[in-house]
């Protein structure tokens, strides 16, 4: 046996300036093309909400609704469904092909690779905002042009309420993930937990705020994520485009996310671990 | 500098010991086989070895390297090459676009079309992955292994699950990665692939290592007794024959020596004077796998105890 001792000249630290942010630019791209080039995964990611969308705008018609103000009832729906889009994309799917990259072993196969790890979530996270991105725009579009919904009238406080959002949901998303035990269980459970929220939190029909529904669903992330983004539509009479009591919990939950998925992380498919 | 050197190497998981003291060195440019069944330690020390596991006790060098210092982890990882034991693919990307991308994670990979070409998936460079064989995947596999341009290959049974023909396929992969240069450390637990690959090989069973060697020299089996073995005559009964020791069995002769020179020539020599043949005649040697189902004999006795 030799002697133990190191001649390498390794370099320190997992930061390597512009040439790492251009490999988040890299990395981010090929998340992009991996997503859409599985045309099964971007038309129902997409596609479901704009589904959801038409489907409850038609049945909608002229209706309105009493409980923001006798407002028409697709007016409603579009910024719902914003949120739904940013929700669904950031943690319902994020979470779902992170077990699936873990169970198959390309987690593991990308943790031995020099790809640092902050690059790989970084790029994780801004694919899943782009994703959600597109889908704001689809559905904003198809609300306009297809129902006379008219946009946010604070840029500024939707643009907040999406990105506190899409970056808190994919905290979750990921935080989600480490929760799931296996493959098989990932579409299920990640669905029941996101779809019962859903249900909860008043998106396919406007709940009361003063229900008792919405007292459970208050202390649930959802709820706060669509009216978050309701609000800059600035739809009330001397109501405040800007929630912030929303967006505190959202980051919260965000936060929680996070935490969750820091300690419980693993690299290695969980089947295999003894 | 050995590519790896391991000293005394221990893990647990809980009360589970999966490695004890376990210790060897792989030395630059070689292939080395870790050999052992099932649970017995091997994907865990090669975990070790690459970074991916922190290990409980003794000491680990891989290209010089603490393997479980973070400060050196990007570099090492940038001069090693990792092939799973699970096949991990994406199914919706071309070959070529995989290949670009883990590329991109390398200071100086390879060539894409040489990695390509060194694969054989030149015809299937442009098509989606998911259209692929299971060979042709396991090769794709390999190709990532290597686009970084590794100094050392880390190798997780890479034939399990193959057909023959991609068996053969992979293993002549690994021999031309191996005669360009390329350290290659490969867990198993086929023989035959120990003796195809490699120059050493270390068995462990029970989280051990019980034998180290070369192929040919493993258990002793370069020394030791031989077994002779041949077709009795048409008109020859055992007792004309020149040597002793002999046993009859459905009109084969086994002969067991330890000096098979003298015996061969005492036989040979009798049968040219005589005019006669010697059907069959063949020297049979311990079998590889003699040796390590001897040397794993008593994991698998605690394991059969345990089911």
């Amino acid at each position: 046996m030799s002697t133990l001792t190191p001649t390498a000249q390794p370099t320190t630290g997992s930061f390597r300036g512009i040439g790492d942010v251009k490999l988040v630019g890299r990395q981010v791209w090929y998340e992009q093309l991996s997503f859409w080039l599985n045309p099964v995964g971007a038309v129902f990611t997409v596609g479901f909400s704009l589904v959801f969308l038409l489907l409850l705008g038609a049945t909608a018609g002229n209706s309105r609704t009493a409980i923001y103000g006798n407002i028409k009832l697709t007016q409603y729906y579009v910024p719902g469904f914003v949120a739904y889009g940013i929700m669904a994309a950031c943690f319902n799917i994020l979470a779902i092909t992170t077990v699936n990259r873990r169970e198959v072993g390309l987690l593991k196969r990308i943790r031995l690779s020099p790809l640092p790890t902050w690059v790989l979530l970084t790029a994780i996270i801004m694919s899943s905002m782009i994703i959600s991105v597109v889908e704001v725009v689809v559905l904003l579009a198809v609300g306009r042009f297809g129902f006379g919904v008219h946009g946010p009238a604070s840029v500024g406080a939707f643009v907040l309420a999406i990105v506190v959002g899409m970056i808190s949901f994919s905290a979750m998303g990921l935080g989600m993930s480490t929760l799931v035990p296996n493959q098989d269980a990932a579409g299920p459970i990640v669905s029941i937990v996101f779809f019962v929220l859903l249900f909860l939190s008043g998106l396919w029909y406007p709940i009361n705020p003063h229900s008792g529904l919405a007292k459970v669903s208050a202390y649930m992330p959802v709820r706060h994520m669509i009216t978050a983004v309701f609000a800059p539509f600035n739809l009330q009479k001397g109501a405040s485009p800007w929630e912030w009591h929303d967006l505190l919990v959202i980051a919260l939950w965000g936060l929680a996310g996070a935490i969750v998925a820091v300690r419980r992380w693993e690299w290695a498919p969980r089947r295999l671990s003894s | 500098m050995p590519a790896v050197a391991v000293r005394n190497l221990a893990k647990s998981y809980g009360d589970k010991q999966a490695v004890r003291d376990v210790s060897f060195e792989v030395e630059k440019g070689e292939v080395f086989a870790l050999l052992g069944p099932n649970g017995a330690g091997k994907t865990t020390t090669i975990e070790i070895l690459e970074g991916f596991r922190e290990r409980s006790g003794g000491e680990v060098e891989t290209l010089g390297v603490d393997p479980a210092n973070r400060a050196s982890q990007r570099w090492l990882r940038c001069h090693i090459g990792v092939v799973l034991q699970e096949l991990a693919v994406e199914p919706y990307y071309t070959v070529r676009q995989v290949l670009s991308r883990n590329a991109g994670y390398y200071p100086a990979p390879r060539p894409i079309d040489e990695v390509i070409a060194l694969v054989g998936l030149t015809e299937k460079a442009d098509k989606r992955i998911k259209t692929l064989s299971g060979g042709q995947q396991r090769r794709l596999d390999v190709g990532l292994g290597v686009i970084g341009n590794p100094e050392l290959l880390f190798l997780d049974e890479p034939t399990t699950g193959l057909d023959p023909s991609g068996r053969r396929d992979t293993w002549n992969l690994i021999r031309q990665l191996a005669a360009d240069g390329t350290t290659v450390m490969l867990t198993t637990h086929y023989m035959d692939e120990v003796e195809a690959l490699a120059d050493r090989v270390a068995v462990l069973s029970g989280a051990q290592i019980v034998a180290a060697g070369t192929p040919v020299s493993i258990g002793g089996r370069d020394s030791g007794a031989v077994t002779i073995r041949f077709a009795l005559p048409d008109g020859v009964s055992v007792t004309d024959l020149p040597v002793s020791g002999c046993t009859l069995d459905e009109g084969q002769i086994e002969i067991h020596t330890e000096d098979e020179l003298r015996v061969l020539h005492d036989l040979t020599g009798w049968a040219i004077e005589r005019d006669l043949t010697l059907p069959g005649l063949a020297v049979v040697r311990v079998t590889l796998e003699d040796v390590y189902l001897q040397l794993t004999r008593e994991d698998r006795d605690t394991e059969a105890t345990r089911s």
